[in-house]
């Protein structure tokens, strides 16, 4: 079984080992991470955070806008790590992850993957 | 009333006009989305102004565990089954729009302090019907029918989910979905044989938050249905264009004879008015335009997004908020061709017209309403769904939502705040939650359909 380090860094730097193979809402409650989550499949961004370090793989996620994603979002409950990650969890990691559409409009490439073109240039 | 002579619900809407005053109100407030790590709940409000604890909340049913999203609810039963004795209005559902669970809460043993009966697992239902975002709970005499927006994945358009009155899954309810794309309200009036449907977007849309560039993408609605009731299929389709961007709420008069009823398209704020002509074919037309406002911020109008609208019971008035601008406003739809504005009344909004109602800093804008049987009193919410108040009005974070009640005149028109009654979810036990849709125990003006 693979396992790697996952660290929460607002949570003074906590560390725990994981399953590659599960999501990381799961191995991470599991072991008592009191963390936000709706839907559960990848379509409702309320468990979303942020990734400091490290990769994953978030194929599954249905919710994010490419913008958030540039931003480091990733969706916990369909994530699974790649390497030893560091993440920023809860609300405190979501300054970035709510804007106001009316006064800060996503460019072309920056929409949900289904729908984005790609960045000229 | 509910007695022991007949069901539940009124004969009529001016039987329910004449029911004795609500005492007691119930509405679902919300942790997910806020930070706080503890489940929705219902809470009950005491609306009784002899009451020691008028205006405050007296209990609160959590549900069983965190990330519903609760939003809209619905009873088992209505005055459609007024004739069945065997029925009452004793079960209240509560829908979590992201978890796919449906909360079966008993309030008839205890109406103060309602209890879970019955929790149909959100797993069960994808599994038996793939379905998904669960939203709107009507009853069609002993029956019960929910819309939900998507399938198992959280793809439009979903369908409704037919439950008997036991609250087992009888399955899909409808014979088709045709070529509907999108789904979000209904409302039924079956003297005419027909049902009403509007479109929101896919769970997998709305969910995360708003992105006005996929309304552009045709990820938003803007078509109205119309079914066939008795054979559960759409039949007829109004494509709205951009005077029907996102119709949400869908309300026919109460009046069981009458053809006519409203939809509120909440990013063009517009009420789209149908009725069926003397040849019996559907028409519409948009009968009330709320204008964009100028921010003193903004490079670009603000629209003042309506997300509700409510009928009173003798269909004298049609009642609307705009979210964004922070005003709740009542029409006169006597003639439903020509809507007079004769209310007007602002709690919060982004256009900073009234900051402080009764003393409480409103963080939101008039979101969801609830009106008293008599037409007189109006109880408003300002949350309306988690992910989007993050998005226009990131401080409800720290305050919550707020509950105001609005004085209305049936007979004259008019609309007032009412300055002894105010609930604050900024201040609550777990800290501040937000308020969204209300119901009272005895029935109200959007719980109840006549055969």
């Amino acid at each position: 079984m693979i396992m790697y380090t996952v660290t929460i860094a607002n949570r003074d730097g906590a560390q725990y080992c994981v399953d590659a193979r599960r999501p990381l809402l799961e191995t991470l409650r599991e072991q008592g991470v009191d963390l936000p989550f709706g839907c559960k499949y990848g379509g409702c961004i309320t468990c979303a955070a942020k990734l400091k370090t490290g990769a994953i793989d978030q194929r599954r996620q249905v919710a994010l806008n490419n913008r958030q994603i540039a931003n480091g979002y990733v969706i916990l409950c369909v994530a699974r790590p790649t390497s030893d990650i560091t993440l920023e969890i809860g609300v405190e990691s979501h300054e970035k992850l709510y804007r106001n559409p009316f006064l800060d409009p996503l460019k072309p490439h920056e929409l949900k993957a289904d729908i984005a073109t790609p960045k000229e240039g | 009333m509910d007695g022991q002579c007949c069901g539940p619900g009124f004969k009529s809407p001016q039987e329910a006009i004449k029911a004795p005053r609500e005492k007691l109100l119930y509405t679902i407030a919300i942790y997910t989305g806020t930070g706080i790590q503890k489940p929705d709940y219902l809470a009950t409000v005491d609306v009784d102004p002899d009451s020691p604890t008028y205006s405050q909340v007296i209990n609160r049913l959590e549900m069983p565990g965190i990330g519903d999203e609760l939003h809209h609810m619905g009873w088992n039963a209505c005055s459609s089954c007024h004739d069945d004795g065997s029925m009452s209005r004793k079960y209240l559902i509560l829908p979590g729009v992201r978890s796919n669970n449906l909360h079966i809460v008993d309030t008839a043993t205890d109406p103060r302090a309602p209890r879970l009966h019955k929790v149909i697992d959100g797993a069960e239902i994808k599994a038996k019907a793939d379905l998904s975002g669960p939203h709107t709970v009507h009853c069609l005499g002993s029956e019960i029918i929910i819309s939900f927006l998507g399938n198992a994945k959280g793809e439009a358009p979903g369908g409704y989910l037919h439950l008997d009155k036991e609250f087992n899954i009888v399955g899909r309810w409808e014979t088709s979905m045709g070529d509907i794309k999108f789904g979000y309200d209904f409302w039924y009036q079956p003297r005419h044989n027909v049902m009403v449907s509007s479109e929101w977007a896919a769970p997998n849309t709305f969910m995360p938050g708003f992105d006005l560039e996929e309304v552009g993408h045709l990820k938003y609605g803007r078509e109205l249905h119309f079914w066939d009731f008795e054979k559960r299929e759409p039949v007829e389709s109004f494509y709205l264009g951009e005077d029907g961007l996102l119709p949400l709420e869908v309300k026919f008069h109460h009046d069981p004879d009458s053809t006519h009823g409203f939809c509120g398209a909440a990013l063009s704020t517009n009420v789209i008015h149908w009725w069926q002509d003397d040849a019996k074919k559907w028409r519409w037309e948009k009968i009330i335009d709320v204008e964009n406002e100028v921010h003193p911020e903004w490079p670009i109008p603000l629209p003042g997004v309506m997300s509700a609208i409510l009928i009173s019971m003798d269909d004298k008035y049609l009642y609307l908020n705009n979210w964004l601008h922070g005003d709740m406003r009542q029409y006169d739809i006597t003639d439903p061709h020509n809507p007079k504005l004769t209310g007007q009344v602002f709690m919060g909004g982004l256009l900073g017209k009234a900051p402080i109602v009764n003393g409480v800093e409103v963080a939101g804008g008039p979101q969801m309403f609830q009106l008293s049987l008599d037409g007189r009193r109006l109880y408003v919410t300002t949350s309306l769904f988690s992910t989007w108040d993050n998005q226009f009005y990131p401080e409800i974070r720290e305050k919550g939502g707020v509950m105001v009640m609005i004085d209305c005149d049936p007979e004259n028109g008019g609309m007032k705040i009412n300055e002894d009654f105010i609930v604050d979810f900024g201040k609550e036990p777990n800290g501040p939650s937000r308020c969204h849709e209300s119901r009272y125990p005895g029935g109200d003006c959007t719980s109840d359909i006549w055969l």
